[in-house]
């Protein structure tokens, strides 16, 4: 009877990176402490505080305005190209305070990538749409261009279907492979959090699981926020949930109790579909 | 179903679930055997090791559920997907039942052994050959998929249901022969009836694997016959 | 008996056979009317073209594009020093007018969008996109003239310059506009500084919409005459020094069709054609330019 059983999987290949030379995760890479945020006079985030965890993929979930998409956006300090925006409380970054007055923004935000809604390459070449961070960086040489090009697109599992018209445009591409540019795009500068914001709210099915797929692959090496209003992606992808709520952090735990077994009834409510 | 799934980790967690329980059908089988060996060859040891190795299938049992209610509430399968999670979840159900059958008979097995011997207890070899084929039948139609094997099951069982009738009416003839020989009679006719209910466990494999297969609820279709 | 067997369908038949036929009348009237309005709006500008090739190409020769402009009476002669300053003035235009809209259009547009300074350039430029053309001479006349004390190209560009500032500033802003939000939001999630996101990312993207408005600037420029009048003035001669009064053809051709000179008179109407047709160049290369995007 053993025999019809299947081989088990070995190990899956493992990509570039090693683990074994990483140091050990910490449970508050991205720690957010006693945070509130204001959009002028209204106040979209109340005292939030949550440690997420390094190379792990956490997920934000709530109804729509629950401030899911804007506490993320504080991750990388997105939100201060909006006119009249303050906050109070600290957000740290591998310990260390994302507003610290000797950090510069641009600096944060390279060390740090984000993939949003609606894929939004910009109107040049695959290659170029890659290189972008790096030019910004200041790095010029081709061979460091050519290599970051070839590993992020192999980490986005898009090198096979690009390779061959790397100085095409992107705009040529299907909406799931510039999706998938655009993750490739944003792990260029081999930044230490991806940051997504509803990252397949855009995509068929078939480009949806494959993006998930790859966020799987992707967690080996970096740390990942995803927000979705789709609460079955977040039971697919990530290991810890985060439950919002009129910008509220309502309940945060691993993602197998948020949804099998709720401590807070408005997390079961809203998961159930009661409310929302 | 030669495609693999494109999010991999559904497919890992498939694939362990199916893994877990065809060891533990494994398991089941292993203690079918054993118990045959203890019972016909009268050896008490072979019934102890039933009785202890039943520990592992009720924790595998545990593990089945688990690992499948885990599989519904991660990827929410669809379609053949879903009847597959739940089949395999009933499966493990059955198996589990047909290890107790196992260990019952090992109980009674130990006591027979005590008492002398008696023939009639070869009456009982068709039985349990016959309920154990059904048991590999059924695994292996869970297996490999095969839809025709697994509807086989349902004439068996009534064929097996049909020996243990005869089986149990030439014994209760004979215990009003040998009044002396009854508590080893009573024994025998327990068995034969855990073995009926071995098939019946089989059978219900058989269904469920059938509803995996192509959606068809082909369960209690004996009452129709008026059986 | 008929209204329990009537079906709906019969109703509306019966409803679209009397008034289908009312309706159609007044739709194929009103259609008339539109196309015949279209066909009445053409013929403006079909009689100009007609009017300016039938009464210009006789005298269209090289002669006329590289000859300098006949003294009265004389026949021969031609207008080359006029295309020359237009171009020339245009030019100085451009030079003088560019740099400011677009650099404008990327401040009100891309640093400070909301600030009460960027409100009052879009004000303001909007106002001077209606500013009759002679108040930007009588403006160059004071600025320059005045204070070069004399008339020459420089004081022409500039009055040319402030005509076509507005629209160039504006189109800039509109073409800014046009780029999406996306694009500059993935620039600054990528690290990239404002510099940065503007000239790698922004600008060239809206680069073809701005070519269009100084395509646009260039067809207005080259067609005024009244801020020339009393700013380059006019001249007979080949140009040699911005600094020194300088033909145009618009200025020629107000010149030439108020004189009493038949031969001018039609020299006039072969300049027209010529700038006409320049005008035209301007106009469509404007949007082949913005097709390509």
């Amino acid at each position: 009877m053993l025999e019809t059983m299947d081989q088990s999987p070995t190990q899956s290949a493992s990509s570039s990176t090693t683990m074994s030379d990483q140091p050990e995760p910490r449970a508050d890479f991205l720690k957010v402490v006693d945070f509130n945020f204001h959009y002028g006079k209204k106040q979209a985030l109340y005292q939030v505080n949550m440690e997420i965890p390094e190379r792990q993929v956490t997920a934000f979930i709530g109804p729509s305005g629950c401030g899911k998409s804007t506490l993320l956006r504080n991750f990388n300090r997105m939100n201060e190209l909006i006119d009249g925006i303050h906050h109070e409380g600290d957000i740290l970054l591998n310990g260390r305070s994302i507003y610290d007055k000797k950090i510069e923004v641009i600096a944060l935000r390279r060390s740090i990538g984000m993939v949003f809604q609606k894929s939004n390459p910009f109107p040049k070449s695959i290659y170029e749409n890659i290189v972008y961070s790096l030019r910004i960086a200041g790095v010029k040489s081709k061979s460091i261009l050519d290599e970051a090009v070839e590993r992020s697109l192999r980490g986005a599992a898009l090198w096979e279907e690009a390779k061959d018209r790397l100085h095409d445009s992107a705009l040529g591409l299907s909406g799931g492979q510039m999706q998938r540019l655009c993750i490739a795009r944003a792990i260029a500068n081999q930044p230490d959090v991806l940051l997504m914001d509803e990252p397949c709210s855009a995509l068929d099915p078939i480009a949806t699981a494959k993006v998930e797929d790859l966020i799987h692959e992707l967690k080996r090496q970096f740390t990942i926020v995803i927000v979705t209003h789709n609460m079955q992606q977040a039971t697919r992808c990530s290991d810890k949930t985060a439950f919002f709520y009129l910008g509220k952090l309502i309940e945060f735990d691993e993602t197998q109790k948020i949804f099998s077994n709720p401590g807070e009834k408005q997390t079961e409510d809203y998961i159930t579909g009661r409310f929302g | 179903m030669n495609q693999t799934h494109i999010l991999t980790t559904f497919e890992d967690a498939l694939r362990a679930l199916r893994n877990d329980v065809l060891m533990m059908a494994s398991l089941t089988e292993r203690n079918l055997e054993n118990t045959r060996k203890g019972l016909f060859e009268r050896d008490e040891d072979w019934c102890n090791t039933v009785i202890a190795d039943d520990e592992e299938i009720d924790t595998l049992e545990v593990q089945v559920d688990r690992d499948g209610i885990n599989i519904m509430m991660r990827f929410h399968p669809l379609a053949s997907d879903m009847r597959n999670v739940i089949a395999t979840m009933k499966l493990s159900v059955n198996l589990e039942r047909i290890a107790d059958q196992a260990v019952n008979i090992a109980r009674r097995a130990r006591k027979l052994i005590v008492r002398p011997e008696v023939t009639e207890i070869q009456g009982l070899e068709p039985l349990f050959t016959f309920s154990d084929l059904m048991v590999k039948d059924a695994v292996r139609a869970f297996a490999n998929r095969d839809i025709e094997l697994a509807r086989g099951l349902q004439d068996r069982d009534r064929e097996l249901d049909e020996m243990n009738r005869r089986f149990a009416e030439k014994i209760t003839d004979l215990m009003g022969k040998k009044v002396e020989l009854i508590p080893s009679y009573m024994d025998l006719i327990f068995m034969a009836r855990f073995l009926e209910r071995i098939g019946d466990q089989a059978k219900n494999i058989g269904e469920d694997t059938v509803y995996a297969i192509s959606a068809e609820d082909t369960r209690h279709m004996n009452r129709i016959d008026g059986k | 008996m008929t209204t329990s067997t009537a079906t709906p369908s019969d109703f509306l038949s019966k409803a679209s056979a009397g008034g289908s036929l009312r309706r159609s009348l007044g739709n194929k009237v009103l259609n008339c009317i539109c196309v015949g309005l279209a066909f009445l709006t053409l013929i403006p500008l079909f009689s100009i073209v007609f009017l300016v090739l039938k009464n210009g190409l006789p005298l269209l020769t090289w002669d006329a594009l590289t000859q300098l402009p006949p003294a009265p009476g004389n026949k021969g002669g031609g207008f080359g020093n006029a295309i020359v300053g237009t171009a020339l003035m245009v030019g100085l235009a451009l030079i003088l007018a560019t740099p400011f809209g677009i650099l404008s259009a990327i401040y009100i547009n891309e640093y400070a969008p909301a600030a009460r300074l960027s409100n009052a350039v879009r004000f303001v430029a909007k106002l001077l996109t209606g500013i009759p053309s002679i108040i930007s001479g009588v403006f160059a006349y004071a600025v320059v003239v005045l204070a070069t004390g004399g008339f020459s190209a420089w004081a022409g560009g500039f009055a040319l310059a402030i005509l076509v500032l507005p629209t160039i500033l504006l189109t800039a802003e509109q073409a800014l506009l046009g780029v999406p939000k996306a694009f500059r939001e993935a620039s600054y999630g990528l690290g990239a500084t404002n510099f940065q996101t503007i000239w790698r990312i922004v600008l060239p993207d809206a680069l073809p919409a701005m070519m269009t408005g100084v395509m646009l600037a260039v067809a207005r420029a080259a067609g005024e005459t009244a801020p020339l009048l009393f700013t380059a003035l006019f001249s007979q001669y080949w140009i040699q020094s911005l600094k020194e009064p300088t033909a145009s053809l618009s200025v020629l051709i107000y010149n030439f069709s108020t004189t009493f000179d038949d031969h001018q008179k039609q020299m006039a109407w072969t300049a027209s054609l010529v700038l006409v047709i320049l005008v035209t160049l301007a106009n469509v290369s404007a949007q082949v330019v913005f097709r390509k995007k």
